[in-house]
């Protein structure tokens, strides 16, 4: 019998959080921090699901914490210039308008870092790497370097409002990871982009058009950077080129931690959401155990290693046993 | 004749010639000796991880903590020249000894553990930057003794001495990988890892030589690094530079899946990255423009070779047939 890494992760993910309680005393299982992660824990996590549907099939998005900035540059350069009135109507034009300009910048970022890769055919890791320098000029080129700020107070209701409590980026997540699960688990096209991972020559004679649905991931990708753009420039009330840069390595290693393969293939919903879980109450368990940043980087860092390493022996074991 | 213009590395000399004489008709301050040997020694560092970086593009891995073992050696440099006044000689053998011992960490995983190269990397390259930074708290070291900066500053026949460095750990990586057993397996794994081990190789051996040999390098591009900037910084290389010499590796023509590159290629994709940047300041191009042309060269440089050795593919394919 096969252990599955998804239940090893929960297990994991249930160990360290049972852990983290007790030692700090009901600090981090208090109202506020389990608040405070809960405003967190959507940015990562959406351009981590944008991240792992790219590597599902296969390749891998460097651009999209870029894509993520360009798209919320711009977004915020419409917003800087938006006089808001009082009335409904106003503001519903604003919200209008702010979900067609970040994804029309979704749909031009991801349709050019798609054509490259699929139809041109260069290899993901380039062309996105190319991509992601494109677009950081681009926010360099209009930012100028410093940030845009300044926006209608009732666009901040994206970022840190809540309703029952219930923060609205928690809500946009949610209904992001429905979206994902039903695309990739429950459509003809979640199938064909795992298909398309693990292997493309196959998919293509088995009458899958590669191309296109390639096409679509990149796509698809960029839309979630713009989704989770929306909710970064609100939380933080600017926008600047560097927006999200550090979520870039750190979405690889969640969707891989998450049990998806690198090669593309095989990985699930579940299993990335709760390495995104398990990411998310170290960084703030360790902060709130006043740990140095910098030491949970490195922590991070080996529980990758270690976590991969475990899988492996634990792979090697069970099938050991199973041959016997 | 036709072979050379089949190869890659043409294609890239004639961008970087193109680009060349478009800057120089633009500024001709690009062709004086003075500019080509700031050039130069400028993109020494991002050369030598580059023949590291080649290495393991080759084996079909890559490695994502190059960026992170430069500015963790970067710091140890430092300490052990102001604490121990050391030579330079024990310098490099101590340099040496902490970059193989980094790199075969992540040499161990990959081979041993069988974990995906650049999830490990991406592993490493956390613990080893979160480290760094935890215990140096981001502070320079700037006071280094004399004799180590007067080292930096040596000129032979006219280059200055890092450009040596440079194109040592060429010829050194350019012996290994064509004249040595073990380069030979290199190339063979990142062709087919299967076949590699059937036809007798020691496959985890070598992938445990190769990390440790970037690790080495490493090491020797902090001193290099060092020597230029005369200050240790110990966030220098923690922000995108394993991209760029991704980037430049990936430009010169080795295939990201493996199996293919060259010691050649790999320095003409340093040089255009270096003279795209470099010309587009003399050119007197915005500041602000500049990203935005970088990436596109890119894009347009990386396509343009696909869509090349695409048509060369075709007309192989056609002569097979009528024959």
């Amino acid at each position: 019998m096969k252990i599955k890494s998804d239940i090893v992760l929960l297990l994991l993910f249930i160990l360290i959080f049972t852990l983290l309680s007790i030692i700090s005393s009901g600090r981090f299982l208090s109202f506020d921090n389990l608040q405070t992660m809960a405003f967190q824990i959507p940015e990562l996590g959406i351009i981590t699901f944008g991240m792992m549907v790219v590597i599902l099939l296969g390749g891998i998005n460097l651009s999209i914490t870029a894509i993520s900035a360009f798209s919320g540059v711009i977004t915020a350069l419409f917003l800087a210039n938006y006089n808001v009135s009082t009335t409904n109507i106003n503001i519903l034009l604003m919200i209008l308008g702010v979900v067609g300009i970040a994804s029309i910048c979704a749909l031009f970022s991801g349709f050019l870092t798609g054509f490259i890769v699929a139809y041109i055919g260069v290899t993901p890791i380039l062309a996105t790497l190319g991509a992601k320098i494109f677009f950081e000029g681009i926010c360099l080129k209009i930012t100028k370097g410093g940030s845009i700020s300044g926006y209608p107070k009732q666009f901040y209701f994206f970022g840190s409002g809540t309703i029952f409590n219930i923060p609205i980026p928690l809500v946009i997540f949610i209904l992001v990871i429905i979206i994902n699960y039903i695309l990739l688990d429950r459509t003809p096209w979640g199938a064909k982009v795992y298909s398309i991972g693990s292997n493309p020559v196959v998919a293509k004679f088995s009458g899958i058009n590669v191309k296109i649905i390639s096409l679509q991931v990149y796509i698809y990708s960029s839309l979630m950077a713009a989704v989770a753009s929306i909710i970064m420039i609100s939380r933080y009330n600017s926008a600047k080129a560097s927006l999200g840069q550090s979520y870039l390595l750190e979405s690889i290693a969640a969707t891989v931690l998450g049990g998806t393969r690198i090669t593309g293939g095989k990985g699930s919903v579940f299993g990335t959401l709760i390495a995104i879980g398990i990411i998310q109450i170290i960084s703030s368990g360790l902060n709130i155990l006043n740990f140095n940043r910098f030491i949970t980087n490195a922590i991070m860092g080996s529980i990758l290693i270690l976590v991969l390493s475990f899988d492996y022996l634990l792979d090697k074991w069970t099938s050991r046993v199973f041959i016997k | 004749m036709k072979k050379i213009f089949q190869k890659k590395e043409t294609n890239m000399l004639i961008v970087v010639i193109v680009i060349s004489i478009l800057i120089t008709l633009k500024n001709s301050t690009f062709m004086s000796i003075e500019n080509l040997v700031d050039l130069l020694k400028c993109n020494t560092v991002v050369g030598i991880l580059g023949m590291g970086m080649l290495m393991a593009i080759i084996t079909g891995g890559i490695d994502i903590s190059v960026g992170a073992m430069t500015s963790l050696i970067t710091v140890i440099v430092g300490k052990v020249l102001v604490g121990y006044q050391v030579n330079i000689f024990y310098l490099f053998i101590i340099v040496s000894i902490c970059g193989i011992l980094l790199g075969s960490i992540n040499g161990f995983f990959i081979s041993r553990i069988n974990i995906p190269p650049i999830i490990v990397t991406l592993g490493t390259y956390n613990l080893y930057g979160g480290l760094n930074i935890y215990f140096t708290k981001g502070a320079w070291i700037t006071n280094l003794p004399k004799y180590f900066v007067d080292f930096g500053q040596i000129k032979i026949i006219g280059l200055p001495i890092q450009v040596f460095f440079l194109i040592g750990i060429m010829c050194l990586t350019y012996f290994l990988l064509t004249y040595t057993l073990v380069g030979r397996g290199i190339y063979c794994i990142g062709g087919n890892p299967e076949a590699a081990s059937r036809v007798g190789y020691k496959t985890k051996n070598i992938l445990i030589f190769v990390y440790s040999y970037i690790g080495f390098i490493s090491g020797i591009a902090a001193v290099v690094h060092t020597t230029i900037v005369k200050q240790v910084c110990p966030n220098a290389f923690l922000s995108g530079s394993e991209l760029i010499v991704i980037a430049a590796v990936v430009l010169g023509g080795a295939n990201i899946l493996g199996g293919e590159g060259t010691v050649l290629g790999t320095l003409l994709g340093v040089i255009l990255l270096g003279i795209i940047n470099n010309g587009l300041i003399l050119a007197r191009v915005s500041t602000y423009w500049q990203q935005i042309i970088i990436g596109i060269i890119i894009l347009f440089s990386v396509s343009f070779n696909i869509l090349r050795s695409k048509n060369i593919e075709k007309e192989m394919f056609k002569i097979d047939v009528e024959e």
